[in-house]
């Protein structure tokens, strides 16, 4: 007779709010969601032309978070790209390039299709060489900042078409523009990729536990593929966005994204090793960072001072994670018992 | 036990941060309201006063930022222009995205200096449409865009290339030469202008000065000094006798560049322009042989006076100009105490 162990899972599953409590515990976005809250209620006494001028506000969420919820598709896998910063700049420059040589359209597909043979390289390094994805990546965004310089001859590239280019800043629906329409359609593509579509659901096992996911028979290589291509084209996507908003593409462009998008994506409770994290954390991520920016820009805060608030939020979000929480108290309570143990003797 | 203590904490620290971020500001609004109220007891309760954000693309980060603020913020006191600034770190999309916030802000005017100048057609027809009135500091807008600005106030960049290049030629007299040009940021209005100054000055005036390359820097001592020494080498020390440097803070870089190949600075011709605590002391050391005098709290408290003079209607119809005078500064003059180093 062989001896059967029943494990039950899920005890407390029972009933709509256990199932809640069950899914809440499931989720990664808790502590972006109090820190959106904390951030929206301090916003809402202090500066509440935040809301009032909302369209604003999402410009500039649109503005960080765009990039960031292509880099998310990276680091849920546990890989980094540095060099986001950089195609964002020398996409523009490309499309800007040759959309003043033949139109704007054929333009964005060559700035499009640039990014899709850097990530392809990036991938290559990173899945198939087996480079360390910062390292890989850092190399990348140097080559890119030097192509972007050279492309442009060490200028900005003014867009011909300014009329357009004008036009594209213009609110399209209601009070949006096409910046924050596209920047909900990527949010939207990749949400359902991710949490919808097989491959993207991988994402998160290929994170998670490299090896499992190799035996599992999850092609580990072309989702890593996948990933450097869903980044790479939504940092391309950024910078055409950009240069044709601003009617010219900075071959300098970038500087302040990349810190921007990782500290989104952090606050969103993505997990830097992989295996954790969601596009909605992102959005979330992205949300709170946007709305304390330009409440400290109309607050006429120094940008030294906004970068302190900038980084206490992210420390917040670091800090109050529950593995962190418990590193915390283990420290304080190993420190306290060794100066309690020594008074006694 | 445990897991809720695990809930709890975080709990705690967010309350506890929204305390302390309410806190803040409350204590700002309080603050802001105080000043308001000391403001028009000491004031003239007649006069008017006026919302003014000033889009710059730098601050107290940088050395000019530092001077130029006080006095800034010092004029808009004293004329009653209460001061919103931001501060880009000279990236166009982020300035783009500030002129955003200051047009839905409503205020009665702009004062913008552009991180890129390339980029700021977008915000000043926005301010245009919202029928705010933009002037521009430090560095001009590019021709096509001028129309949409009310006035300009700041360095005559182009003038400030021609007075270094008029030093250049001065000591190098009918000497047959051959120089290297560091110019400032790529894409800087500033940059350009002085560059174009530079180069047209020396043709005209001085042909027999070549540039042999030129290389943008970011301004920075440091990157100046790396781009100074590649270009020495690409050029070899033997065939350089003289450097442009569109910046003191560059100019100082070159010089080190070129002291670190174990030569005298002062046996070549080096001209800069700024007049910075950084080039002042070298052209009293004979190291810099000239430099152009640039006041950046001249610079920051006319920026608050044209904007002001533009809401008042002390200036209408034409796009006024405020423009520095470039002094020149050489060994003969270095000490003087008019042209003493601001930044």
């Amino acid at each position: 007779m062989t001896n059967q162990t029943v494990i039950k899972v899920g005890t407390g599953a029972t009933g709509f709010w256990g199932k809640l409590k069950v899914a809440l515990a499931r989720r990664t976005e808790g502590r972006g969601v109090a820190l959106f809250i904390v951030i929206a209620s301090f916003v809402t006494v202090s500066q509440p032309l935040v809301f009032t001028a909302y369209q604003v506000t999402l410009g500039r969420i649109a503005l960080i978070g765009l990039v960031a919820l292509g880099l998310t598709a990276v680091i849920l896998m546990g890989e980094l790209d540095l060099s986001v910063a950089s195609t964002l700049a020398v996409s523009g420059v490309i499309m800007t390039t040759v959309a003043n040589q033949t139109n704007i359209a054929i333009g964005i597909l060559a700035a499009l299709a640039a990014s899709v043979v850097i990530s392809l390289v990036n991938a290559y390094f990173v899945a198939i060489v087996g480079l360390n994805s910062f390292i890989a990546t850092l190399g990348m965004l140097f080559a890119l900042r030097g192509l972007a310089l050279v492309l442009s001859d060490e200028q900005p590239v003014k867009l011909e078409n300014t009329d357009f280019g004008i036009a594209f800043g213009q609110p399209l629906v209601g009070p949006l523009t096409p910046r924050i329409l596209i920047f909900f359609a990527v949010f939207i593509a990749i949400q359902v990729f991710v949490s919808r579509v097989k491959a993207g659901r991988e994402f998160l096992a290929v994170g998670g536990n490299r090896q499992a996911a190799y035996d599992a028979g999850i092609p580990v290589k072309r989702r890593i593929f996948t990933g450097f291509i869903i980044s790479g084209g939504v940092a391309a996507l950024a910078g055409v966005v950009n240069s044709l908003e601003r009617t010219a593409a900075d071959p300098t462009a970038g500087s302040t994204v990349l810190l921007a998008s990782f500290a989104a994506a952090i606050i969103g409770g993505n997990y830097l090793k992989g295996g954790k994290g969601s596009i909605v954390g992102t959005l979330i991520g992205a949300a709170s960072l946007g709305m304390l920016q330009v409440a400290l820009t109309i607050s006429g805060v120094q940008v030294p001072v906004q970068e302190i608030f900038i980084g206490g939020v992210l420390l917040l979000a670091v800090l109050t994670d529950p593995s962190s929480l418990r590193a915390v108290w283990g420290s304080i309570s190993t420190t306290f018992q060794g100066i309690k143990n020594s008074l006694a003797k | 036990m445990r897991k809720s203590r695990l809930v709890l904490a975080p709990a705690v620290l967010l309350s506890a941060a929204a305390l302390v971020l309410s806190g803040c500001a409350a204590e700002e609004a309080t603050t802001t309201e105080t000043s308001a109220a000391t403001s028009t007891d000491s004031g003239d309760a007649a006069a008017e006063t006026f919302d003014v954000y000033a889009l710059l693309p730098q601050g107290t980060d940088q050395a000019y930022g530092t001077t130029y603020l006080p006095e800034m913020e010092a004029v808009a006191a004293e004329l009653g222009v209460n001061l919103t600034i931001t501060n880009s770190q000279y990236d166009a999309d982020k300035q783009a995205s500030e002129c955003e916030i200051a047009v839905a802000a409503k205020p009665d005017g702009i004062i913008l200096w552009p991180a890129v100048g390339d980029a700021v057609r977008p915000c000043l027809e926005a301010a245009a449409a919202a029928g705010i009135p933009v002037t521009v500091t430090n560095s001009d807008l590019f021709d096509a865009d001028k129309a949409l600005s009310a006035g300009f106030s700041g360095p005559d960049t182009y003038g400030q290339g021609v007075a270094s290049a008029e030093i250049m030629c001065e000591i190098v007299g009918g000497a047959e030469i051959s120089i290297i040009q560091l110019n400032g940021s790529i894409g800087n209005s500033t940059a350009i202008d002085r560059d174009n100054g530079f180069t047209d000055t020396v043709a005209a005036n001085c042909p027999n000065v070549t540039i042999l390359d030129e290389q943008n820097t970011d301004w920075t001592k440091a990157t100046a000094q790396q781009v100074a020494s590649e270009m020495i080498t690409a050029q070899g020390l033997e065939n350089i006798d003289g450097i442009y440097a569109a910046d003191d803070s560059i100019a100082a870089g070159a010089i080190a560049a070129l002291e670190a190949r174990g030569v005298d600075a002062a046996d070549y011709f080096i001209t800069g322009i700024g007049n910075t605590f950084m080039g002042n002391p070298l052209v009293a050391e004979g190291k810099l042989d000239g430099t152009v005098f640039q006041s950046s709290s001249w610079d920051g408290g006319n920026a608050v006076r044209l904007i002001h003079s533009v809401l008042t209607g002390a200036v209408s119809g034409d796009r006024e100009l405020l423009l520095m005078p470039s002094v020149k500064v050489t060994a003969a003059n270095a000490t003087d105490a008019d042209v003493a180093p601001e930044w």
